[in-house]
């Protein structure tokens, strides 16, 4: 058959087969290229959602490499004339990028200095025995750091801690099912209702101010917290409540677990002076955050603390080489390059007017409503994509939907951290999915719990605190 | 099927694969195999590739396998208690140190056999097709053994794109006296199938029914000759065999046939890869329908 033997053939079926949805996307994009401009929108506008739509559904099923999706991105923005060469480099690169990367490589950093150990000490020295309070402590402590360091970070840290407490308390996981359950969704959940605390709690904070600063509005690292951090508070014992309730320990007290865990934690060696200074340098970062970040920019900042951390002798490069994912940073550049260019060409606000037309005054009825719309967006968008990028493509588009696009912002931030439903929804999920000790069904079994009581929350939170304060 | 033959043994956890491995232990020994061993694991997100890879090096050292590494340690366990592997590589345990990542989410290591020269055990993770075609192909293995899958779409796959013969163990009982049924046709594939049945049915003292299936009610030449043939190389091997000539639709006759005391052995359709993707094939419907073992040989 034209000169090709069947193992080619095959060899080609193959490939079809592995990369249908890629074929797929090509084709939806090919066949949306026929159709002609909506009115209201620019030809550049309507070809940036043709790859919006296209990009999307590769990131969701991922037939080709994700770096690959972000040269994609990036080379057919260019070739339909989105934006020149230039344009699009400059719209690659910016300082939430920078965050991104600083922030990827920080967590490594963070990870090798074998802070794990010390946090096992202090939580249990705070929680005592009690099952109950060991997972309001671990909801907690995986709340507050996760809001500094990041929630793939604080789940990395914490999961070998509840595994240890798991595995001391018995050997067997069939007698543990409910205890392993609620300890490692505690870290899960913890580390996701706290990384909305502060602007350098996830990338998908920073891409938001980033667009704030695009729209000349302006929020400081402190002002964040003081929007967005009670809230963090307020769902701790809710969500820890949730967690015991919907799995219930085999056991009230941990007094085996815990001692194993003790005596195993003070065999480790001594807090030395080399990781004060390592401490150090991550709370001079934090100060940075803090009050450099409105003139330095958070990523400069972050990027510094790595460079502490280097030129310190504290983390090799190799390895912060080997564990950063460079093509994700790659795909953050070009999903924020999306998003710019969805503003640039007129296609957010088009989007937005859609919306708005689509449910059309029921929005502007209650207060309420405008939030539930944009929360059930950047959720289910959320659960199936990256967080980062469904901020990245949906912030440009929600903060066109009102007035008040502060308000706006943030709830789509907040809300991209609703991530509870799927074990792969997000990294610090993942990363408890693969200790093997929980089902893919106990997320949804107890998600659904925490997504509704976190979107509630919401939307009572900002349309009343958010108020006061202002 | 040549003399140092190479078996690939895929087996996905302790509860479920026990069979598999048995079954694949029983044949390499029977053989004199090269044997590995792989477990499949799932498929992780490009976004958390790293994150992943951070938290299993903070649970290695909280003394914590990542996931795989107690399949691996289970199979590991086997051998050594049937005594595959070489009391030296049993007195010192599992290996874990010595499982070595050669990139691409695929760590191995070596083990010393008894039956062979080596075992491997290999971890990989992602689409279990891409991960065993992979396999396959980069350790040029002449028989890849598996559970069984219920989804049509991964036997189809497994069928069409795995470059070994495949040997499907499905519910195989070892308290059953098994008999093979040989499907024979006058397709290419027939005669491999047929040196197969017989290697397997002298290895194991298995007696062999020869079946012929036609959908018209006469047999053409080029049948009734492939029937022939597999008789003449049984006969000559030594080993009891009956003729079964039938008259139907070939996959319903093969299972009703083939009951639940027969292993299976046919060889790989001849059709266009086109046509077996767009229409299947004769093997994956044997595959799709019967709940007993079966072995398509390429």
């Amino acid at each position: 058959m034209l000169g090709f033997s069947q193992q080619s053939l095959t060899n080609f079926l193959f490939w079809v087969t592995q990369k249908k949805w890629f074929l797929i996307t090509m084709v939806i994009g090919f066949f949306l290229s026929l159709f002609p401009t909506p009115s209201g929108l620019t030809l550049e506008g309507y070809r940036i959602i043709i790859i919006v739509i296209t990009a999307l559904i590769m990131i969701i099923t991922e037939p080709i490499p994700l770096p690959a999706i972000a040269i994609y991105i990036i080379v057919f923005q260019v070739v339909l004339g989105i934006n020149d060469a230039d344009g699009i480099a400059h719209s690659f690169m910016n300082d939430a990028v920078f965050f991104i990367m600083g922030s990827l490589m920080l967590s490594v950093a963070i990870i090798k200095q074998g802070w794990d150990k010390r946090i096992a000490l202090g939580i249990i020295t705070l929680t005592g025995h009690k099952t109950k309070n060991i997972v309001f402590g671990f909801t907690a402590i995986s709340a507050i750091l996760s809001s500094f360091i990041g929630e793939h970070t604080v789940a990395a840290l914490m999961l070998p801690i509840g595994m240890t407490l798991i595995r001391y308390t018995s050997p067997d996981k069939e007698k543990v099912r409910g205890l392993s359950a609620v300890l490692l969704f505690s870290i899960a959940y913890g580390a996701l209702i706290g990384s909305i605390g502060t602007p350098s709690g996830g990338g998908r904070n920073v891409i938001m101010m980033s667009y704030f600063q695009e729209a000349g509005l302006s929020i400081s690292y402190l002002e964040w917290m003081i929007k967005v951090y009670p809230l963090v508070f307020i769902q701790i014992p809710i969500v820890s409540w949730i967690l015991l309730k919907s799995f219930v320990p085999e056991y009230k007290h941990l007094d085996t677990g815990v001692r194993k865990l003790v005596v195993q934690v003070a065999k480790s060696p001594e807090m030395t002076g080399r990781n004060t200074i390592a401490a150090l340098i991550f709370l001079m970062v934090f100060l940075g955050w803090v009050f450099l970040s409105e003139t330095l920019g958070l990523g400069t900042i972050a990027l510094f603390g790595v460079f502490l951390y280097l030129v310190a002798g504290y983390v090799k490069w190799e390895d912060l080489s080997k564990n950063t994912h460079w093509g994700v940073i790659l795909l953050f550049g070009a999903t924020i390059s999306l998003g710019s260019n969805i503003k640039e060409t007129g296609a957010a606000l088009w989007l937005a007017e859609q919306i708005v037309n689509l449910f059309g005054n029921i929005m502007y009825s209650f207060p309420f409503v405008m939030d539930g719309i944009i929360i059930l967006m950047t959720t289910t968008l959320a659960n199936v994509l990256s967080s980062s990028a469904t901020v990245a493509v949906l912030g440009p588009i929600t903060l066109n939907l009102g007035e008040n696009a502060m308000h706006l912002g943030l709830v789509t931030a907040i809300a991209s951290a609703f991530g509870y439903f799927t074990a792969v929804a997000a990294p610090a999920c993942t990363i408890v999915y693969s200790s093997g000790l929980v089902g893919a069904k106990d997320f949804l079994k107890v998600g659904w719990k925490v997504g509704f009581v976190s979107i509630v929350l919401l939307i009572i939170y900002a349309n009343t605190y958010w108020r006061i304060i202002n | 099927m040549q003399d140092d033959m190479k078996i690939l043994i895929a087996v996905s956890s302790k509860e479920y694969s026990k069979p598999t491995l048995r079954v694949g232990m029983m044949i390499s020994k029977a053989f004199h195999c090269s044997t590995t061993i792989v477990d499949v694991g799932e498929k992780i997100s490009g976004f958390n590739t790293k994150d992943i890879g951070l938290a299993h090096e903070q649970m290695a050292s909280w003394d914590f396998n990542r996931p795989g590494v107690d399949v691996l340690e289970w199979a590991f366990q086997y051998l050594a208690d049937h005594a595959y592997i070489k009391p030296k590589m049993i007195e010192a345990g599992f290996p874990k140190n010595t499982l070595v990542d050669t990139g691409g989410h695929r760590s191995e290591v070596y083990l010393q056999g008894t039956v062979c020269d080596d075992v491997q055990l290999i971890l990989r993770n992602g689409d279990i097709v891409a991960e065993l075609r992979d396999e396959v192909r980069e350790g040029h293995y002449d028989l890849t053994i598996i559970g069984g899958s219920k989804k049509r779409r991964m036997a189809h796959d497994l069928i069409q794109y795995i470059d070994s013969s495949i040997f499907v163990v499905n519910q195989l009982d070892l308290e059953i006296k098994y008999r093979i049924l040989l499907a024979v046709d006058d397709s290419a594939g027939t005669e491999k199938a047929v040196a197969m049945g017989a290697r397997v049915a002298n290895a194991f003292g298995i007696e062999v029914d020869i079946l012929t299936v036609s959908k018209k009610d006469n047999f053409g030449e080029g049948y009734k000759q492939a029937a022939e043939n597999a008789g003449k190389v049984l006969e000559s091997a030594g080993i009891q065999y009956e003729q079964l000539f039938r008259v139907g639709e070939p996959a319903s006759v093969i299972k009703k046939e083939a009951g639940d005391n027969h292993i299976i052995i046919m060889g790989r359709s001849s059709q266009n890869p086109l046509m077996k993707f767009i229409k299947g094939s004769k093997p994956l419907k044997v595959m799709e329908d019967c709940s007993c073992p079966v072995l398509i040989v390429k």
